[in-house]
């Protein structure tokens, strides 16, 4: 497991260096684009930090330079690092053949739960535990995907991967900018 | 002799069932039972049955090839013993190459109604995968025998060798020569070096959790071999053994282990089971990281009106070498493009921090580190010149912060760490001398 502190040291690093970038842009900003800054640059610090090796960083990055109007701050962000981040987060065909594959996977869910709900009734019940069971598995990997950034697009496997990196990046963040707060 | 092992096995587990022995007395049985076992054939051999091939087979074993004699030797095999049905196929498997025909008749010897030409097409390595695999293979009694204690259910040859045509189905090699011998064996071999690897990294690193996670995805799974493309996968006993459901179960599998590294890193995940109740903890645990970063982000926001971070606050955070020997070098460059963001003379004092952890800021820099109240985890590596610790769990930060304070304490010395790996100080005490 890679070195906590080792991540932190890393994440502050990076961080410090976007909000330098982000400032030297703009010097007087309101809250609310302050706080958009804050929380931008910390994503892109930590997603670059991973440098692409994880789906949830790739997707993050894409998410900030899709957006017009946080595409510039972004790249500023970045730094001269950018261009070839976003080059490889761009070159990952992870969004456009998935997009497929969802919609089929939905007209056949469609055509599953229809089929289920004819043979529910006549179904024992430890059969109906099972089904009630998935459902709600399958409730709640669907919420976990809508959390985890570039989720929606995963299997059940690579996502539980992606929740363990991200969870970790998020504990971090939080030890970082809580002991920030505190100076 | 042939019932040694079992009982041996079974006087070990005592009231509990096979799987409470602990890996080393198993190993060890195991190993006490192979020679005796081997010291049987011998024996066996003499026996008048077939003794013209007997004395063939006494050539190839002093040649150290498995043959066709071999098919014969395998008839005088031992009886099938229930006991061993979990352990031995696999060791057999593993033990291949290198007790050659005592490796065939463990695997014989587990399995009634067995088929002959199949196992020893796998028994019949070549020469040369034997001599690689020869010297490895004692070393890996030990491998299998940890694996087979983290495996959870039994094997069995017949679903073995449903499996094995299922494998040479999907391996896409299989076109070389003795098609599937040389797999088997090619198999054999990748598995055990691939194992053997694994088994290193999956015990020195209990809780690895590297997202490439090589070692984790294959560590319950004991025949699961690191092939670029394809997955081998045994059936276990009284299981399915059609592909669908070989594949789900290892997709299942691989779920289930990752499950239990999140198990380890949300907390309170521990008395819930189940899949649905652990993922309910992920997500409530992730949404609350998010909100909880959100609240933070304001709270710069606000506290911090000119979003800037004194270097002081973060050396307050004790995040030292590595980002010590940055941030001057951050310093001087913020400096080159906006001149008037720096107030405090950062890189003066930076570098007087920096390689030195003391100078005029001390007492400040004292203040600061008791006020932090918040767990911030403190790099042991600051401490312990001679190598970089694991990082400490949260328990230890007091101990931490008493470390700091005793360093703190020793300011009159310069402190040279002779190990670090980073160039952190002697690039600060260079940039001391230039400014």
């Amino acid at each position: 497991m890679r070195n906590p502190s080792l991540i932190k040291e890393e994440f502050l690093k990076r961080w410090i260096i976007a909000l330098r970038r982000c400032t030297s842009l703009k010097k007087n900003m309101n809250i609310l684009e302050r706080n958009k800054v804050v929380k931008l640059s910390a994503d892109l610090a930590m997603a670059s930090a991973r440098n692409g090796t994880t789906s949830w960083s790739r997707a993050l990055i894409a998410n900030a330079t899709r957006d017009n109007d946080n595409r510039i701050l972004a790249e500023q962000i970045l730094g001269p690092e950018s261009e070839i981040l976003v080059k490889r987060v761009s070159t990952m065909p992870f969004k456009t053949c998935n997009r497929r594959k969802i919609r089929s996977k939905r007209i056949l869910k469609r055509s599953c739960s229809s089929a289920i709900r004819r043979v529910r009734k006549t179904v024992p019940r430890k059969v109906l535990a099972n089904c009630i069971a998935k459902r709600l598995i399958q409730k709640r990997t669907h919420i976990l995907k809508s959390l985890v950034p570039g989720g929606e697009f995963m299997d059940e496997t690579t996502l539980m991967e992606e929740t363990l990196d991200y969870i970790a990046y998020l504990r971090v963040q939080v030890d970082v900018m809580r002991s920030c707060t505190y100076c | 002799m042939n019932r040694a092992l079992p009982e041996m096995l079974h006087c070990l587990s005592g009231p509990g069932n096979g799987t409470d022995i602990t890996v080393l007395e198993r190993q060890r049985t195991r190993v006490k039972w192979q020679h005796q076992e081997q010291q049987n054939y011998f024996g066996v051999f003499l026996e008048p049955s077939q003794a013209g091939q007997v004395g063939n087979f006494q050539d190839l074993v002093g040649d150290g090839r498995c043959g066709s004699v071999l098919r014969h030797v395998v008839t005088h095999s031992v009886k099938p013993d229930p006991g061993l049905e979990n352990g031995w196929p696999e060791l057999g498997r593993y033990e291949l190459p290198d007790l050659g025909f005592g490796s065939a008749v463990l695997m014989n010897g587990s399995a009634a109604g067995f088929e002959m030409n199949s196992t020893i097409t796998r028994t019949s390595s070549c020469p040369h995968t034997e001599a690689q695999v020869a010297p490895e293979a004692k070393g890996k009694v030990s491998e299998p025998a940890e694996k087979m204690s983290s495996t959870v259910g039994r094997e069995s040859y017949k679903k073995r060798k449903a499996d094995k045509v299922q494998n040479t189905k999907v391996v896409a090699e299989d076109d070389a020569k003795d098609k599937r011998s040389k797999v088997c064996a090619e198999e054999g071999e990748s598995k055990i070096t691939t194992e053997q690897t694994r088994t290193k990294n999956t015990t020195t690193h209990p809780n690895n959790r590297e997202t490439s996670a090589d070692t984790s995805r294959e560590n319950s799974k004991a025949s699961e071999v690191q092939k670029p493309d394809y997955i081998h996968v045994r059936a276990r006993r009284g299981q399915a053994t059609d592909s669908h459901s070989l594949a789900e179960r290892v997709r299942r599998e691989k779920i289930s282990e990752r499950m239990k590294y999140l198990q380890d890193l949300v907390p309170g995940c521990n008395k819930v089971t189940g899949k649905a109740g652990m993922l309910d903890e992920i997500i409530n645990y992730v949404q609350s990281l998010q909100r909880q970063v959100e609240f933070l982000s304001m709270k710069l926001a606000t506290v911090n009106p000119r979003l800037d971070f004194n270097i002081e606050d973060l050396f307050a955070k004790e995040i030292f070498p590595a980002c010590s020997a940055n941030f001057p070098t951050i310093g001087s460059s913020s400096e080159m493009t906006n001149p008037a963001y720096l107030q405090i003379n950062p890189a003066q004092q930076m570098v007087a921090c920096c390689g030195l952890e003391m100078g005029v800021n001390t007492p400040d820099l004292m203040a600061l580190r008791r006020t932090i109240s918040a767990p911030v985890s403190l790099p042991e590596t600051y401490f312990d010149a001679s190598c970089f610790t694991q990082l400490q769990p949260p328990s230890t930060w007091d101990a931490d912060l008493q470390n700091l304070f005793n360093l703190d304490s020793n300011q009159g010395r310069s402190i040279s760490f002779p190990s670090q790996p980073f160039t952190g100080s002697i690039e600060a005490s260079n940039l001391k001398m230039e400014t």
